[in-house]
């Protein structure tokens, strides 16, 4: 028993209560209602009120929609790439390879979330958005998806597993995207995929986190929305300081919990049987 | 492989171009981004002046001259000054006086990844201990940072106090974002599958130590996952010192980037650029060193005597 069933009925449920918040988010929050702040759960169900009376559900579905569209773009992204690395390496191109490899050095020496602080930096006002700090989280994290998705292309047998499969008479597409790609390279792929969806949701929040904690604009959305992060900012007032806010701990806790799992599930599901 | 120099020659070649490249592409960025670079700083619709600005600082010129007068500006000592963050203050000041804090933070970090990274080299982690070490990996390291800062404040008040926040700081990047399990974790992978190798059972016949077959093989690779780990670290360093309040230069980079800064960026990712390259130079020279030692061993003759 593999547990890939299991793993993956996890990862659909997570999947669709994402999908439930990013649909149902409202393009604003509802309006101010003093008489209802910091009301809790059973008060104002499901999440309880932030200290303007408004739903806490819809930090959590405004957050979700922040997120969904560039991570599920940084996912693909590190995926194709993964992808490209397997399939060089299974071809056997030598010339190409030793680039790849020394070009993934070079990118995996650089810390992360500097690069992401600079390119945040020089972006034209107009451009900014979580997506193009998604997209160059995908580019970082793509040589080392790359390097995996070519150690598992080299255990196949890099160019002589492509050969043998050409001596029995498949075409190149069968060979590339259904032997390599469907059935060698699928568990790398979804896993690094799932991975990176998940760092990217965790980079907004650390973004948006730091932005709010000292009462600055996020890089990652613009003033009208709000993120988890800010779900997460009312928890930490209410450790910190006491304030009513203990369920936005937990609703907070929640939507990490949710990601995680929902990641963690999606590489299991996808695991060679 | 035949020329087992390559490798550190590679990563010693790209810690030295590391620490001018990196800033140097930043400039690149700047410029090839649409709109021009003073006009991305100080937008006109917010900012008045900015032909003015641009002359001031030093971005009328192209990349080339900015990049040019900025780096031989650099060779000489003088780094410039902020922009907007600490008008008009040398940056050299803030550079110099955050970066000890950085180098505290990272050095107590690493603590646990290479106390976890030997116990793990020595077999001492037992596989039932797997699946807390994954929760604990699991952990991002915003959260566990904002808890941090929670208990922080509530123990020390708001302003915090200064060698708690690194202790605390210290261990929330030692831990989270799979710092930890991934060195605990990718050490016990690495000598487990060396172990398997069959050359490790004949030692063992001979009565000889597993740890001392096997670690001049793995030892480039897992000198290169430390590595990685430190980097790992450097990148988290910048979300913990701004949660946790720490002044390094990870908060710096922060701060500076929030009010466009690129005066005062410019040095910060160059120092981050320099923390990175001395970790590709270790590594090199580790490379290097084990390469000798095992060159050193005896030569079996083959064939046996003439």
């Amino acid at each position: 028993m593999s547990g890939r069933w299991p793993a993956a009925a996890v990862a659909l449920v997570c999947a669709l209560a994402l999908m439930v918040l990013v649909v149902a988010a409202p393009e604003h929050l509802s309006a101010i209602d003093q008489g209802r702040a910091a009301q809790g759960a059973l008060q104002m169900p499901p999440f309880g009120a932030d200290g303007r009376g408004r739903p806490r559900w819809e930090y959590a579905a405004q957050g979700a929609s922040v997120v969904a569209l560039p991570a599920l773009a940084a996912g693909l992204l590190v995926s194709a790439f993964s992808v490209l690395g397997g399939v060089v390496r299974a071809m056997g191109l030598e010339r190409v390879d030793p680039m790849i490899q020394a070009a993934g050095e070079i990118v995996g020496a650089l810390p992360r979330m500097v690069v992401i602080l600079v390119v945040a930096l020089v972006l034209p006002r107009e451009w900014r958005g979580l997506m193009p700090l998604a997209l160059t989280w995908a580019l970082l994290s793509a040589p080392g998806a790359m390097d995996e998705a070519a150690a598992v292309a080299e255990r196949l047998g890099g160019a002589r597993f492509v050969e043998a499969l050409r001596a029995h008479g498949y075409s190149a597409p069968r060979i590339f995207l259904v032997h390599i790609v469907g059935y060698n390279l699928r568990p790398v792929l979804v896993r690094q995929g799932a991975e990176v969806m998940s760092q990217v949701v965790f980079l907004e929040i650390a973004l948006s986190y730091l932005a709010a904690s000292r009462q600055d604009p996020s890089f990652t959305h613009s003033d009208s929305l709000v993120s988890w992060a800010d779900i997460l900012y009312l928890g930490y007032q209410a450790l910190a300081f006491r304030e009513p806010y203990g369920h936005a701990v937990v609703l907070g806790l929640g939507l990490l919990a949710l990601v995680t799992v929902f990641a963690s599930a999606v590489g299991r599901a996808a695991r060679a049987r | 492989m035949k020329r087992w120099w390559l490798r550190p020659l590679v990563r010693f070649v790209a810690a030295l171009v590391l620490p001018v490249a990196v800033p140097f592409l930043c400039v690149l960025l700047l410029w090839a981004l649409p709109g021009d670079p003073a006009s991305i700083i100080c937008p006109p619709e917010s900012c008045s002046g900015t032909e003015e600005l641009a002359r001031r600082w030093n971005l009328d010129a192209g990349p080339g001259h900015y990049f040019w007068s900025w780096i031989s500006g650099v060779a000489q000592g003088e780094w410039g000054n902020s922009w907007r963050l600490m008008t008009g203050m040398g940056v050299r000041a803030l550079v110099e006086e955050s970066v000890p804090n950085t180098l505290m933070l990272l050095g107590l970090a690493f603590i646990p990844v290479v106390v976890g990274s030997l116990v793990a080299a020595l077999e001492l982690v037992n596989e039932r201990v797997d699946p807390a070490l994954q929760v604990i990996g699991a952990v991002p390291g915003i959260l566990l940072a904002l808890l941090a800062a929670a208990w922080q404040t509530l123990t020390f008040g708001p302003d915090g106090e200064r060698m708690a926040g690194l202790l605390l700081g210290a261990a929330v990047l030692g831990l989270a974002d799979g710092v930890f399990s991934g060195a605990v974790l990718g050490t016990r992978s690495l000598f487990g599958s060396e172990r398997r190798q069959r050359y490790v059972g004949v030692a063992v016949l001979r009565g000889e130590r597993i740890i001392e077959n096997t670690l001049p093989n793995v030892a480039p690779a897992f000198i290169g996952q430390l590595r990685a780990r430190g980097v790992q670290l450097l990148s988290g360093a910048v979300v913990i010192e701004v949660v946790l309040r720490i002044d390094g230069v990870g908060d710096l980079l922060w701060q500076a980037t929030l009010v466009q800064d690129f005066g005062l960026v410019m040095p910060v990712v160059t120092a981050f650029a320099l923390f990175s390259s001395a970790l590709l130079l270790v590594q090199a020279v580790a490379e290097i060193g084990v390469a000798l030692l095992v060159r050193r061993s005896p030569r079996v003759p083959l064939g046996g005597a003439a």
